[in-house]
């Protein structure tokens, strides 16, 4: 009797396991999608980026926008993962059905057009569009987008980078900060004043760490590239002195000590930023901090200069990138894709376009974005911003070298400035073995059959 | 004559019955292909077809996206005088010849003590297996800031006792001690087949060892790891292909600004090659060098084996 009582118990659970699974089967397959246009009337036009958080927020305002502007096309903006977001635009292009717009950031450009993978943006401009650009586009503009002669990316974003100060740390230690240092050598002494140790002689406090030798070398009048000549310039005199200045102020603390230090402090996000939290005093960083300064602590009193020159260096320089946009070979609808592009990047009407570069803060491409109101509007909201409005204009930002193995160079780059910043190199010997490694990859790209 | 013509006349038939026997065997078969025919597909063109493809491919120019260059022997002519491969070849061996033996110690060691039948031994079990079956992406994070020369937790320990731990991520020689405890701390997987082998070991062969006086460390050297042999090969070649193989860890930590000297293994120059710069001839060259060593590698095991892997 019980164990008929049992089984019944069992059947029954076995009937009721069924029908929710069946009645939980019939929901997934029947219920309403949201659906994916809101606009299926217009020509789709497929906008890959890879843009997360709130910076997605801002990217899908700008898209609505557009696709209120006008009746022919929808925009339809996918975040790809920054990690895998280049493999997956390849592949998309070697498969037929690449994006039809894409905003990248990484060292791209040369590497794809070399490959065919672009489209020149001057075969998508009217005359007038191309003459707008030349006239009127920020000389880093140009560079960031440009590979032999062409226009492959339209820069939506410019990065600049300057000095960061704080203000409580600069009068803690006697500073004024009306009269910031005018070379890089004064900034390095203030730099110094404001370090704090700890009673171990561990680092508390950085006063100025200037590292990176992509951005200190223009400013000694260095770089990785002569635009003239058309040529590379790796073990340079200039750049050699750039990185001794930049190894020297490490080896003064103590290559250890900044180690140890520098792996606590988390430079990614902004919340974490070493500056926000007091772990740097003055930090060299892009313009996009001022806005988490203004969200994440906006009560901290800082202020922006540009990074002073070395005795004798050049003003107003340093390294830039970007945010541009990328037409691949093969979209389907290059030409929605370029109307969405000069809708965004304001160089069809840089009044209505300077309000998305507030949206996001970010430095456009044009003066005009920056003269227009909504975007003066945000200077006085934003006065730190200003000083990377007025760094705009010089010819002495440099960007990475447009060679067709620019990623490897990139990398290689980075590698001679870590060996030499690590102590394992002497600089002269780091830029050597860089020189060294630039020729071995050309020789090895010309028994391949490459041209350069 | 008789008899030739009789051989003669009979060898169609035979042909003729051996291809019926065939076709018969295949129509037997049918059923079985049919039920495996989506793994067939898949073998054939995700793993065949692109195995095969990359023979030709590493005898060219390609990018993906351009239709492939014939440049003959060129890729591995370059290849044997490119420092970076011969760095990153040098730099797998030595993290092969570190990790492997010591996987091996470790798994074999910490099976020995789970084989006892104390109480709870399923708990420790689980706790020892558990780290092998946490995704490899995850555990490198956490290892991350484990070994974070400030904050992290290692340091920290060494720390309340007095001594300073080295930048553990940040110094070349330390980052590489780093990926071999690393892979330590995913031995759990070959343990439980170290554990399955122990479990297998006849009883009676340690009855006989015991009636002969043996005592725990002869029964240990002269039972139990010889009749373990065949697991612990097994898990030697695995080990040895896996390690030549190696990626993940050291790829994240390349980008985490760990030293390169001690991150660029040969799996990530070879990615590096074949997604970074687009050249994926000279990254297929680079493929079947490292399939070539690893062939070569597990025959030099192979041959070996017959003088200590013991089948009985």
């Amino acid at each position: 009797m019980a164990e008929r009582a049992r089984l019944g118990v069992r059947r029954a659970a076995a009937l009721l396991g069924s029908a929710l699974a069946g009645a939980l089967l019939i929901g997934v397959l029947f219920a309403p999608s949201p659906p994916l246009r809101a606009h299926p009337k217009r020509i789709e036009v497929r906008f890959w980026h890879m843009w997360t958080a709130e910076w997605k927020v801002v990217v899908d305002r700008i898209v609505e926008r557009f696709n209120q502007s006008q009746d022919e096309y929808e925009v339809v903006a996918l975040s790809v993962p920054a990690s895998s977001a280049d493999s997956k635009f390849l592949l998309a292009v070697v498969g037929g059905d690449p994006p039809d717009v894409m905003t990248q950031w990484n060292p791209v450009i040369p590497t794809w057009a070399e490959s065919g993978m672009l489209t020149p943006l001057d075969e998508l401009m009217s005359k007038e569009e191309w003459s707008t650009f030349e006239r009127t586009a920020y000389p880093v503009a140009k560079k960031i987008g440009t590979y032999r002669g062409k226009l492959y990316g339209l820069a939506v974003g410019v990065n600049l980078w300057a000095a960061y100060y704080r203000i409580d740390a600069l009068q803690e230690a006697g500073l004024d900060p009306e009269r910031f240092p005018t070379s890089l050598e004064g900034l390095v002494a203030w730099g110094e004043k404001l370090d704090r140790f700890d009673a171990q002689g561990n680092l508390t406090r950085l006063g100025f760490l200037p590292s990176w030798l992509g951005l200190y070398a223009p400013m000694f009048g260095g770089g990785f590239y002569d635009w003239q000549k058309g040529q590379l310039t790796l073990d340079t005199d200039a750049n050699r002195r750039a990185l001794s200045f930049l190894v020297e102020r490490r080896s003064r603390l103590g290559l250890d000590k900044v180690t140890r230090f520098d792996s606590a402090q988390n430079a990614g996000s902004g919340i974490e930023w070493p500056f926000m939290t007091g772990a740097y005093a003055i930090a060299a960083d892009g313009q996009w901090r001022v806005e988490q300064l203004a969200r994440y602590a906006p009560e901290l009193r800082y202020g922006v200069a540009p990074i002073p020159p070395p005795q004798g260096g050049k003003e107003h320089a340093g390294w830039s990138s970007g945010n541009f946009m990328i037409v691949p070979r093969g979209a389907k609808q290059a030409r929605g894709a370029w109307q969405f592009m000069k809708y965004w990047s304001g160089l069809e009407n840089p009044e209505r376009a300077a309000e998305f570069y507030t949206w996001g803060g970010w430095l456009p491409s044009f003066p005009a974005v920056a003269a227009a109101p909504a975007f003066q509007t945000y200077l006085q909201k934003y006065p730190q911003f200003r000083c990377f409005v007025e760094l705009m204009p010089s010819e002495n930002w440099e960007t990475a070298a447009p060679v067709p193995y620019q990623v490897y160079l990139a990398d290689r780059e980075a590698a001679a400035d870590q060996l030499a910043s690590r102590g394992v190199l002497t600089p002269a010997a780091a830029l050597a073995a860089l020189e060294q490694q630039a020729r071995e990859e050309l020789v090895r790209r010309r028994r391949l059959g490459f041209a350069d | 004559m008789e008899r030739e013509l009789s051989s003669s006349s009979n060898a169609p038939v035979s042909r003729k019955s051996s291809l019926r026997a065939l076709g018969g065997e295949l129509r037997r078969g049918l059923p079985g292909l049919a039920f495996i025919s989506p793994w067939l597909f898949g073998f054939a063109v995700f793993t065949a077809g692109p195995f095969l493809t990359s023979i030709y491919l590493s005898f060219t120019r390609y990018n993906i996206v351009s239709a492939p260059r014939w440049v003959g022997v060129q890729n591995y002519a370059v290849l044997a005088g490119d420092p970076v491969f011969w760095h990153s070849l040098e730099l797998t061996l030595l993290y092969a010849l570190a990790a492997v033996p010591l996987a091996v110690l470790a798994g074999v060691g910490l099976s020995l003590l789970l084989n006892f039948e104390v109480r709870g031994i399923g708990f420790y079990r689980t706790i020892f297996f558990l780290p092998s079956i946490v995704p490899t992406v995850a555990t490198t994070v956490v290892f991350v800031w484990v070994l974070n020369p400030q904050i992290g937790l290692v340091n920290s320990l060494l720390r309340a006792i007095g001594v300073t731990g080295p930048a553990w991520l940040k110094e070349p020689k330390w980052t590489f001690a780093s990926l071999v405890m690393m892979a330590l701390w995913g031995v759990g997987g070959s343990m439980v087949t170290y554990l399955a082998g122990l479990k297998d070991i006849p009883v009676h062969l340690y009855e006989a060892a015991l009636l002969d006086g043996a005592s725990a460390l002869q029964r240990l050297r002269f039972v139990t790891l010889p009749m373990l042999t065949p697991v612990i090969f097994f898990n030697l070649v695995m080990s040895v292909i896996a390690s030549f193989q190696y990626f993940t860890q050291a790829y994240m930590l390349l980008n985490q600004q760990a030293p390169e000297e001690a991150t660029r293994f040969l799996a990530v120059y070879l990615f590096e090659r074949a997604w970074r710069y687009l050249d994926m001839g000279y990254a297929s060259a680079m493929a079947w060098v490292l399939f070539l060593v690893i062939a070569l590698v597990t025959g030099v095991l192979f041959r070996t084996q017959k003088r200590w892997v013991h089948y009985g």
